[in-house]
């Protein structure tokens, strides 16, 4: 083989390591298409490992898509579906405010302190969650102890906490975007007589949009994602849907296939959201790395 | 030229009127940290001198204050439930965190150069293989804790029914398999993470480099070795520090797969925080609970310091 000219000798390594990539690909894929394919199996199914689609009672093929209809009344499906979009849009709105407005100040300002918040800020990414965990839920129960507010099992008692958590990484990641806007537009417009705030909201803001809206996009899929928190948190009305979709399979029922269509619907604005936007949030991520 | 400590001090005080909007904008920020980081932190050291479980929780600024107690529990008394399961939960992370770090390095690496080359349908290549770090990683351990079924699970089916590569299906869910149980499906998810800031790094490396080593008559291997990876070092390094930190905290992957949350992950499944999860939130243990985070807390910031001088010293050694 080493005989061959160069350029044949490259063309079919490359078709071999194309082959290799597709066959990675599809073992990659593998999971994702278990899951969706299971979504439309019966239970039984499942769990006994059968390959192909189930029989239904006459004993002919078919694809259950009753499932996906099922699923919303066997468990309060619907309500943990609103439960997360509510607490993971709101820690996005608030978060992101916050954490524009550090992220701003810490990439154009070199005040005193500045590098002692930026290390802060990092980290609190070294704590381990369970150490707040512990404290917090102990804080809430007491303050409702002590002052009959109800704050465990709220929406706003956990949109306070996610977003307190999720702030140093988003602020991590819209400093690089900040940065990247140069600074002459900005010494521009100081020249024409802005001040401070205004330069922040009429130049920077505008121009560093995609980016904070990519980080809000991470921000929501990170809260969506999110289980301790929720678990402890959250009572019955305010639970999302990671604590909720247990309920599937547990002490009264076995329903694995009511699972696989709800984490099949739990997945999708995952995917919709992300491939709205992965070309903003890759060049976020990246960014950090590269430019380091 | 030395300023008197008058001069020193005017400057400090002017430059924070100077910066004061600064001040302004990180305000909230700064409130919210103290308010739910710091606050809590400094109550977890405190709540882990106390003894306190769910009869002594109701009044748990009163909780009777013992020392050094918790901390006894947890590293030598063996009655304890906590430490009971320390030891195999310790030795689980440190395996699970080293080899799921070193996995999505290596399987990131391979792919991002399999990317590197320019053909038709890249880019869609590229997004597809995202899909695993989509999927949010609640639904990975659901799907995993299917898949991983001793008699019905897709694992067993394929490799024993279809392939026929082993005679007998193999139990994953308990026994020593649970660490590659638990360890498969995270390195399942997190690869891609890699291997596109892997890929974003070889895209930085200019070609000359290679063009060089090619006249010299280098091998890939070679080439690989000697430029490719030296490169792309920043990359690796914080790859790495990640890993190591996000991997030993790793909690919902594991917790999901075992009876859907309701188990318990087995002597080979058991990490750190999900050892501490379920003394302090399922058996109410909260002041051993504390403690232990605070050993892990400690632990962690050994690790980062012990990271941070090896990457200072490789920077200077350049």
């Amino acid at each position: 083989m080493f005989n061959m000219p160069y350029y044949v000798r490259k063309r079919i390594i490359d078709i071999g390591i194309s082959i290799i990539m597709l066959a990675f690909l599809a073992l990659t894929l593998l999971p994702v298409g278990w899951m969706v394919f299971s979504s439309l199996k019966s239970s039984t199914d499942i769990a006994i490992g059968r390959v192909g689609l189930s029989h239904n009672l006459e004993g002919k093929i078919e694809v259950r898509w009753s499932n996906y209809v099922d699923m919303w009344k066997n468990v309060n499906f619907g309500l943990y579906l609103k439960n997360s979009i509510v607490i993971c849009g709101s820690t996005m709105i608030i978060a992101m405010i916050f954490s524009t407005l550090a992220a701003y100040s810490l990439s154009r300002f070199r005040f005193p302190g500045s590098d002692l918040f930026s290390n802060g800020i990092l980290a609190t990414q070294m704590i381990p969650a369970i150490m707040y965990l512990i404290p917090i839920y102990i804080m809430f129960v007491k303050i409702t102890m002590m002052t009959g507010i109800p704050i465990k099992g709220t929406y706003w008692g956990i949109v306070l906490i996610y977003s307190a958590f999720f702030i140093p990484f988003s602020i991590w990641i819209l400093r690089g975007f900040f940065a990247s806007i140069p600074k002459e537009l900005e010494e521009a417009a100081r020249i024409d007589g802005c001040n401070a705030l205004q330069v922040f909201w009429y130049v920077a803001l505008p121009l560093a949009i995609p980016g904070i809206i990519a980080t809000g996009i991470y921000i929501f899929l990170t809260a969506w994602d999110e289980l301790m928190f929720a678990w402890v948190l959250t009572n019955a009305d305010t639970m999302t849907i990671p604590v909720g979709i247990r309920l599937f399979v547990g002490n009264y029922q076995n329903r694995f296939d009511l699972m696989m269509a709800a984490a099949t619907v739990a997945t999708i604005p995952v995917v919709v959201l992300f491939f709205m936007l992965q070309k903003h949030i890759v060049r976020g991520l990246t960014a950090g790395a590269v430019k380091g | 030229m030395k300023r008197s400590k008058k001069e020193v001090k005017k400057s400090l005080w002017s430059r924070i009127k100077q910066y004061r909007i600064a001040y302004y904008f990180i305000a909230p920020t700064i409130l919210a940290m103290i308010f739910l980081h710091i606050s809590p932190i400094l109550q977890g050291i405190y709540m882990s001198f106390l003894d306190l479980n769910q009869m002594t929780l109701r009044n748990y600024l009163l909780a009777p204050f013992v020392w050094f107690d918790n901390y006894y529990k947890v590293l030598i008394d063996p009655n304890s439930p906590i430490r009971i399961g320390l030891f195999e939960a310790v030795r689980n992370t440190f395996i699970y965190t080293v080899v799921v770090t070193i996995g999505t390095l290596a399987v990131g690496m391979v792919v991002a150069l399999m990317l590197h080359r320019k053909f038709f349908g890249r880019s869609l290549v590229r997004t597809l293989f995202l899909f695993p770090w989509i999927v949010p990683t609640y639904v990975t351990g659901l799907l995993w804790g299917i898949m991983w079924l001793k008699s019905g699970g897709l694992v067993n089916v394929m490799l024993v029914d279809w392939l026929h590569i082993l005679p007998s299906k193999p139990s994953w869910l308990s026994g020593p398999n649970t660490m590659w149980a638990i360890i498969i499906p995270t390195i399942w998810r997190y690869w891609p993470l890699s291997m596109l800031m892997l890929l974003a790094g070889l895209q930085t490396i200019p070609d000359e480099l290679y063009e060089a080593a090619d006249i010299d008559g280098a091998g890939p291997w070679t080439k690989f070795w000697m430029i490719t990876w030296p490169m792309l070092r920043p990359v690796w390094f914080i790859l790495i520090l990640f890993g190591l930190i996000y991997n030993t905290y790793s909690f919902n992957i594991v917790i999901m797969m075992f009876r859907f949350g309701a188990g318990f992950p087995g002597e080979w499944g058991d990490l750190m925080m999900t050892n501490i999860f379920r003394n302090s939130f399922q058996l109410w243990n909260f002041g051993t609970g504390a403690a232990a985070s605070v050993l892990l807390l400690i632990v962690m910031v050994c690790i980062v310091n012990v990271w941070f001088k090896y990457f200072k010293q490789a920077e200077e050694m350049r």
